[in-house]
């Protein structure tokens, strides 16, 4: 018998349901810490961006505190600490809440750097155009903040879905409680841990890839939204027309000069 | 109350961290008009310009633009302010396009914002950018123009709002020669339209040919203010003439 033979011997499609929904676990571990993250993580950067004081302190000790405790004494603490001075939360909030108070420190910090970098310029040209101030952060400095922030955000998502195997200390349904699960069943270690890495590996990989297309698609300028697509279709249309006469005094409501600019 | 200023500057005051930058100035820009503000860096000039818009809020003083005050003793009086800058159009040194937006969407997003249906926007933008000599560069964003495309872009953002003022910050300070003509000469094109501009700016030149009214600004005080023939040809203060010698002498190599 050949060592690759030798090596998988577990019965792999009496686990492909409750791979399946392991897998999908990870998921929306993922899925949910990644968007509570990128939700908070955007709130302490602004908060550390205020001009009001005690916030920014705030904002500061929020990140500087999770920043420095491991990942894992902090599902331990929402978990096992909570739990103990009654404070019970299943699973999948202790789960969710742990990722999401320790990545949103992170996504913070990147955040905070991408939107400082934006030049203060950028918020007057959009100020002297009569936009609100929510319209400026909104159409003027967070799209070119998402811009500068999107490599490092993209590590951070690949990480978290990676620490979401972490949650195997609270037997959280995942992969990789599922791979101890089967471990315990079949005393095939290395098979089975094989396998799940390689599992990971087949979310991560497709997942960075897609990440990094996208951060080119928007370096390149292209439209991400149905809705500027069709504005640029349009813009195309209507530049490449040949103006008619009339159109051509419409910079104020004078009379047309003599001759064109060239 | 009865000459039509669009912009009325009355004992202006500013300070930053204790240093006067401006100091009881005053100065009108009425409608149809060029005033030109010169003077050395550092004098005061562009923070004049932007007081008008509010960018810079002066301490004292008044400022009233298209007959209603905005600005008085130190306090913003004006309601709204979006309505305020979108009478009065701004041209920075340095373009400020927005470099994550086509040359057609920065010309665009005002008037959305503003409540322009998206058609009328951009047909509105694309009329705009016609004007300045750019529709072949319309979905170009501002990493892929020149300097003067980018400045010739920046004009037609800050027309698109309808505004009752432009008011100019150095405009061609950070171009080339050539791009500096092809700016000046939309300028040119605006100022024969009739437009109301209030330009600061080092292109004496361009001030004399343009102007209607130069005011010479050092040390935060207007020196001397009069036609351009006069402050430009005949300068009565020795601050003036000491200061148009030494433009002479840096400024032959771009005569």
């Amino acid at each position: 018998m050949t060592t690759a033979a030798g090596l998988f011997q577990v019965p792999w499609s009496d686990y492909r349901s409750d791979l399946l929904d392991a897998l999908l676990k990870t998921l929306s571990y993922t899925a949910v810490s990644f968007a509570g993250a990128a939700l908070l993580g955007l709130a302490v950067a602004l908060l550390r961006l205020s001009r009001v004081w005690p916030l920014r302190a705030l904002a500061a000790v929020y990140t500087e505190l999770f920043k420095n405790i491991p990942l894992l004494a902090i599902i331990f603490l929402t978990y096992f600490g909570l739990g103990s001075v009654d404070i019970r939360l299943d699973v999948f909030t202790a789960g969710c809440l742990s990722l999401i108070v320790f990545y949103s420190a992170y996504l913070s910090e990147i955040f905070r750097a991408a939107i400082s970098g934006i030049h203060d310029g950028q918020t007057e040209a959009g100020e002297a155009l009569g936009l609100s101030r929510l319209s400026v952060f909104g159409h003027v400095v967070f799209p070119q903040a998402l811009r500068l922030a999107l490599p490092g955000t993209n590590t951070m998502l690949v990480d978290l879905l990676k620490g979401t195997s972490l949650l195997v200390t609270i037997s959280a349904a995942e992969l990789m409680s599922e791979a101890r699960l089967i471990t315990s069943s079949t005393f095939r270690a290395l098979e089975v841990y094989l396998v799940i890495s390689a599992l990971y590996f087949a979310l991560c990989y497709p997942l960075s890839q897609l990440l990094l297309a996208l951060e080119r698609a928007i370096r390149a300028g292209k439209p991400l939204t149905p809705r500027r697509r069709r504005r640029l279709r349009t813009a195309r249309a209507l530049l490449a027309e040949t103006p008619a006469l009339a159109e051509t005094p419409a910079l104020a409501d004078t009379p047309s000069p003599k001759e064109a600019t060239a | 109350m009865t000459t039509d200023a669009v912009v009325r500057i009355t004992a202006l005051g500013k300070s930053f961290d204790g240093r006067r930058v401006l100091d009881d100035v005053s100065l009108d820009v009425p409608r149809g008009r060029i005033v030109s503000v010169i003077g050395q860096s550092g004098g005061g000039k562009t923070t004049l310009l932007r007081c008008v818009n509010l960018l810079e809020r002066p301490d004292s003083g008044t400022i009233e633009v298209a007959g209603e005050t905005v600005h008085s003793d130190g306090r913003t009086v004006c309601r709204d302010l979006a309505r305020l800058r979108r009478t009065v159009g701004m041209v920075f040194q340095r373009f400020h396009l927005f470099p994550h937006l086509t040359a057609v969407e920065n010309v665009m997003l005002a008037q959305v914002k503003a409540g322009v249906p998206e058609r009328t926007a951009l047909e509105r933008a694309v009329v705009l950018l016609r004007r300045v000599g750019l529709a072949h560069r319309g979905l170009a964003h501002p990493d892929q123009m020149s300097g003067g495309e980018q400045q010739r872009v920046a004009i037609a953002r800050a027309l698109a709002l309808k505004p009752e003022v432009l008011l100019f910050d150095e405009p061609t300070s950070s171009l080339d020669p050539e791009a500096t003509r092809e700016v000046l000469r939309v300028m040119r094109e605006l100022a024969r339209e009739g437009m109301t501009m209030m330009l600061v700016t080092h292109e004496l030149p361009f001030a004399r040919e343009v102007s209607d009214w130069v005011a010479f600004v050092d040390g935060g005080r207007i020196i001397e203010a009069g036609p351009p023939a006069d402050v430009l040809g005949r300068p009565q203060q020795a601050r003036t003439r000491a200061f148009l010698t030494t433009y002479e002498s840096t400024a032959v190599v771009g005569a």
